[in-house]
């Protein structure tokens, strides 16, 4: 398609904890990601323990993109794994990956031989290694909506919205590093204790980074990824059948759970036919003549008040 | 510089992105058209405001051609089109319409046009004659830019769609559809395969709700504005004639449903 391609056949997605989620069990790893309303410790400790944080934002239009997110020192001899992002649709997986080479996790066979194999690299080659990655880029666009329109012949408005920049936060070597697959190097921030909890100096790091952008100018997100609790919440219930805490943290997650398979399943869906089928529903239940005829008084009147449909 | 062959009093369009919209700009204006020394054409756009020249094009002489596209609230529209490349610009004007056409394209096929000025027209020119000119320029439009062979060239709507399906399948219109049990149940196998649960009437309420269902409508009123969705359709079981736009659409499904195929709904 004209001008939009360096999307590499990257498709974009939603930058949502049930698709970061879906992608890393797809990868074989099992870490989840949770959206954190708050960086307070109490907050973070029912999620502890914590590998990484992502910090996802984005410039609201209008606003300057030059302040802000300085802070820290570049660290061209980062001992950790860092690639360069080098396709923008790719840049969520770019960062969970970004993390998975550095956490202490299992993992599936392809993306640890990739990771073995990029690690040799210079960070521009390994963004470009990850961004090859056959098993990589079908993993993340699984969780897209399916192009059913062929988009091509139609040269429908490409839909610019721009995504999400994606900045990872976690602890190597015995500092606080953040991962910005725009930036030259890893950046390392302060030290942090080498058993303890690294997450309250990144709180920190991440709220005065927030700090440093005029109010408005961002909209931002900040997930948590951690080891997948339900394992141990299920041990830890063979143990305690009747522990109302551990029951209530369960039913919790759980719902989590269904709550992100029922969304990742609507995301993979082809609505094609169950639109057809609802227009012929309502033919048939007698109700779509009212409904046609409510829907074009609606087209009339954001027609008179000059306002384009297309507007989301 | 010289003064000006033609001049007019215009307002700018704007297209929207690389939509098939175009949103009048208040801005008040005026159009030169200005043979240059050198046989060329330079085409401007003054702010009357301002007087600042936020337009200005060197035309090559038959590169262009100055044409009514629409009839607005606005006033009448026109663009400017290029036959060497899909860039147009767009004018509405008010006045001396005909005249201005006229002149207007006979500066762009040749620098030194002398343009001529009858006595001022009436107002607006009888509407049947207008009419046919108008849709003449229209299907013209069509043709040029259907050669052109994308819809990208086609910088106004001609046809904008007069019903959107996102208004029609909204959860309260779609409720008493589920809270039918029977037709509720015709429709969960229409529903993702690989949903969590077993689908229920409430299921149907949640996906229609869902930022993702509504976001496929969406994209489905935005293709079916183009008029160009005939193999879609058809592999609905609809005929061609349903891809042309939303309304077109509803009204084949409509008819598909009503000559049966399924079951009937009095099952009471």
């Amino acid at each position: 398609m004209s001008g939009d391609d360096d999307s590499s056949g990257w498709q974009l997605t939603e930058s949502d904890p049930g698709v970061f989620s879906e992608l890393l069990r797809t990868l074989g790893v099992p870490l989840v990601v949770d959206e954190l309303w708050s960086m307070d410790p109490d907050g973070l400790a029912i999620l502890q323990p914590i590998s990484a944080f992502i910090f996802l934002f984005k410039y609201v239009a209008g606003s300057s993109d030059a302040s802000g997110g300085a802070g820290g020192a570049f660290d061209p001899d980062f001992p950790g794994f860092f690639a360069h992002q080098t396709v923008n649709n790719a840049c969520a997986t770019l960062a969970v990956v970004n993390a998975l080479g550095n956490i202490d996790t299992e993992m599936g066979k392809d993306i640890k031989d990739t990771l073995e194999f990029a690690r040799e690299l210079d960070p521009q080659s390994r963004g470009m290694v990850l961004v090859s990655s056959l098993f990589l880029r079908e993993a993340h666009n699984a969780l897209s909506p399916p192009s059913v329109i062929s988009l091509d012949g139609l040269n429908l408005p490409k839909r610019t919205e721009d995504a999400y920049h994606f900045v990872v936060y976690l602890p190597v070597a015995g500092s606080l590093y953040e991962l910005d697959g725009l930036k030259p190097h890893a950046v390392r921030h302060a030290p942090v204790p080498s058993s303890g909890d690294w997450t309250s100096i990144a709180a920190e790091t991440i709220q005065a980074r927030i700090a440093t952008y005029p109010p408005g100018a961002i909209h931002f997100s900040l997930m948590a990824v951690r080891p997948d609790p339900l394992p141990m919440l299920q041990a830890q219930l063979v143990a305690n059948p009747a522990d109302e805490v551990l029951l209530a943290r369960m039913a919790q997650e759980e719902e989590k759970r269904q709550r992100w398979a029922f969304e990742n399943a609507l995301r993979k869906a082809n609505h094609l036919p169950l639109i057809h089928a609802l227009v012929g529903a309502l033919a048939k239940s007698g109700g779509l003549d009212a409904a046609v005829a409510g829907a074009k008084e609606k087209m009339r009147q954001r027609r008179a008040r000059g306002q384009d449909m297309d507007e989301d | 510089m010289s003064a000006p062959t033609v001049a007019f009093k215009a307002g700018r369009l704007f297209r929207r992105g690389d939509t098939n919209w175009v949103d009048p700009q208040p801005e008040k204006g005026v159009v030169l058209v200005t043979a240059t020394e050198d046989g060329l054409i330079q085409w401007q756009w003054k702010n009357r405001t301002t007087n600042a020249l936020d337009e200005d094009l060197l035309i090559f002489p038959s590169d262009t051609t100055f044409s009514q596209v629409a009839q607005s609230a606005w006033g009448r529209t026109y663009v400017l089109a290029f036959s060497s490349s899909d860039q147009k610009h767009f004018d509405a004007s008010s006045a001396r319409d005909d005249q201005i056409v006229h002149n207007v394209n006979g500066v762009l096929q040749d620098a030194s046009f002398e343009p001529t000025w009858s006595t001022p027209a009436a107002s607006s020119s009888s509407a049947a004659a207008a009419g046919s000119s108008r849709d003449d320029t229209l299907r013209r439009l069509r043709e040029i830019l259907t050669r052109g062979g994308s819809a990208s060239a086609a910088g106004l709507t001609v046809e904008p769609p007069s019903v959107a399906l996102s208004d029609v399948l909204t959860p309260a219109n779609l409720a008493p559809i589920f809270a039918d049990e029977a037709l509720a149940r015709s429709l969960f196998p229409f529903l993702p395969a690989d949903l969590p649960s077993p689908p229920t009437p409430a299921t149907l309420q949640q996906v229609v709700s869902s930022p993702q269902f509504q976001a496929a409508v969406r994209e489905l009123d935005r293709a079916l504005s183009t008029g160009l969705l005939a193999d879609l359709v058809r592999g609905l079981g609809l005929p061609a004639s349903a891809g042309e736009s939303a309304e077109a659409f509803i009204r084949a499904v409509a008819e598909q449903a009503g000559s049966g195929g399924e079951e009937r709904m009095d099952t009471d």
